[in-house]
């Protein structure tokens, strides 16, 4: 906004709009007048007004009406409501509305440049503060992708000079060579993951994901979870059993980061079992919502730890112990995920004798 | 392979270097390119069997720019594309779910990096096949 600014006053007395069109017009001000809330409205789009001066009582729709829709057209309008009967009750359900302060008739020039002044100050500190807003919102999307591209560009590199070196391109290597190049790339990989999902956790906004709901068959959606997860599984000799009604209505929801929660919890449930052991995972149907339970008789969660497993960057004491390596983030995301599908995501859980995951999935109306 | 000609566009010489490699190992004839504008710029003057292409040169996604141009681009005829990327990258899990969605990204294969030699000579197999039998039709 720069300097100049634009009013638009809305009364049905000519008198009032003429002379409040005087006093302003010594400013660096440019000023419109419209007789009645229909016309006022119309101008509104074309004319951008910085602060509108209503009047409440006029012939046609009323000022509170004129004042409910220009919320709605562009709520940093800032609108100073004029009223010929101030009582407080008026002037407080205007402001309820949305209005920023009000203007008890008859007044005083000197009150017009005042609370105009007050009010042009108001339109330019929202407008600054949307602009901080998007601003930061911008950097913080710029700076993770950037950040993300950076990191990778590099790394990609490396793991394909270390493919290209391990497909014996470069003359065959010793068993040794081959055992330490394939160190190397274990580790830029477990970099590359890590990289993906703290540039997810960053730069994702999980509330969009509403828009690409669908219905999600979830017994489905855990076979498939299961079948990815067999490989590590069988590495332990850890079963996975599952526990399933025969029909089960599907629930409504994102299939894709649904997995990556199933794959998750479940992947930790396997992670954290001792050898031989067996991993649960329940389906229950009700009708409201849809329950899954993932159980383990692993090391289970220090009772310090557990309320803060769902929190960013958290690595409970038992990560160190088994040697495991995580992020920290696996479960936050999770949750992130299961609450923009309005659901919840709880544990219980004993150390030595285990954990239980349980995902609620609400099934809506 | 006889010799097919392959032309990598990707900004990232070492990322180059290290497929090339694999695919000269394989007896392909590999150049690169460097940048979308002298990617063009090959084209224009020499034959290629393929393309490979990498997602996301720069900042941006001009990858998938590329590739919309290229399958544009009628004097290229049925140029097989293939693009190596690392769109999660700057998406996370939010690209589109099929990336071989035609009308979003127009290429023939698409492969994540970092790429195994072994997926990666595959498909550049299949793809410079499945030229020659387009091309043995039309002929017929």
């Amino acid at each position: 906004m720069s300097d100049e600014y634009a009013v638009l006053i809305i009364d049905d007395e000519e008198v009032v709009r003429d002379s409040c069109t005087r006093i302003l017009a010594k400013n660096k001000c440019r000023i419109q007048t419209a007789p009645d809330g229909d016309t006022g409205l119309k101008m509104v789009e074309e004319f951008k007004p910085d602060l509108i001066f209503l009047d409440l009582k006029m012939p046609g729709i009323s000022g509170m009406e004129v004042l409910e829709r220009l919320q709605q057209i562009d709520a940093t309008i800032v609108t100073v409501v004029i009223t010929g009967y101030a009582t407080i009750d008026t002037a407080v359900e205007a402001m309820k509305r949305g209005a920023y302060d009000f203007l008890p008739k008859p007044f005083g020039a000197d009150e017009l440049r005042l609370i105009t002044k007050r009010g042009i100050e108001k339109r330019r500190l929202l407008l600054d503060a949307i602009a901080l807003r998007r601003e930061k919102e911008i950097i913080r999307e710029n700076f993770t992708s950037i950040v993300s591209h950076e990191l990778k560009s590099p790394l990609f590199a490396v793991q394909q000079t270390l493919y290209a070196f391990l497909a014996g391109v470069a003359g065959e290597l010793r068993p040794e060579q081959k055992e330490m190049l394939e160190r190397i790339r274990g580790r830029i990989d477990a970099m590359l993951k890590l990289i993906n999902t703290w540039v997810e956790m960053t730069s994702v906004d999980f509330r969009q994901l509403k828009e690409r709901f669908k219905p999600v068959d979830i017994p489905a959606l855990l076979s498939k979870a299961r079948e990815m997860l067999n490989a590590q599984a069988a590495g332990k000799n850890v079963q996975l059993v599952t526990h399933c009604p025969l029909a089960v209505k599907p629930v409504k929801g994102d299939e894709e980061t649904l997995l990556e929660v199933f794959l998750n919890i479940i992947g930790n449930a396997i992670k954290y079992s001792d050898a031989d052991s067996c991993v649960s995972i329940t389906i229950e149907d009700r009708n409201h919502a849809l329950r899954v339970s993932v159980a383990d008789t692993g090391v289970g969660i220090e009772k310090e730890d557990l309320p803060f497993i769902f929190d960013d960057f958290y690595r409970g004491k038992a990560q160190s112990q088994t040697g495991e390596l995580g992020s920290g983030l696996g479960l936050a995301i999770s949750n992130r995920i299961i609450q923009a599908h309005d659901g919840s995501i709880t544990v219980e859980s004993e150390r030595g004798k285990g954990s239980t995951f349980t995902v609620i999935l609400p099934r809506g109306q | 392979m006889d010799g097919k000609r392959i032309l990598m566009i990707d900004d990232d010489p070492d990322f180059v270097d290290a497929v090339k490699m694999v695919l000269e190992k394989a007896d392909y004839t590999v150049e690169a390119a460097y940048s979308p504008q002298d990617g063009y710029r090959a084209l224009e003057s020499k034959g290629y069997d393929l393309v490979i292409l990498d997602c996301m040169m720069g900042r941006g996604a001009e990858g998938i720019i590329v590739a919309r141009k290229l399958r544009k681009k009628k004097e290229l005829g049925n140029l097989p594309v293939l693009m190596i990327t690392g769109i999660r990258d700057q998406t996370g899990f939010f690209f589109v779910s099929d990336p071989k969605d035609e009308t979003f990204l127009p290429v023939d294969g698409f492969l994540e990096k970092p790429v195994e030699p072994g997926v990666l000579l595959k498909e550049v197999g299949k793809l410079l096949h499945s030229r020659k039998t387009d091309e043995s039709k039309k002929g017929e």
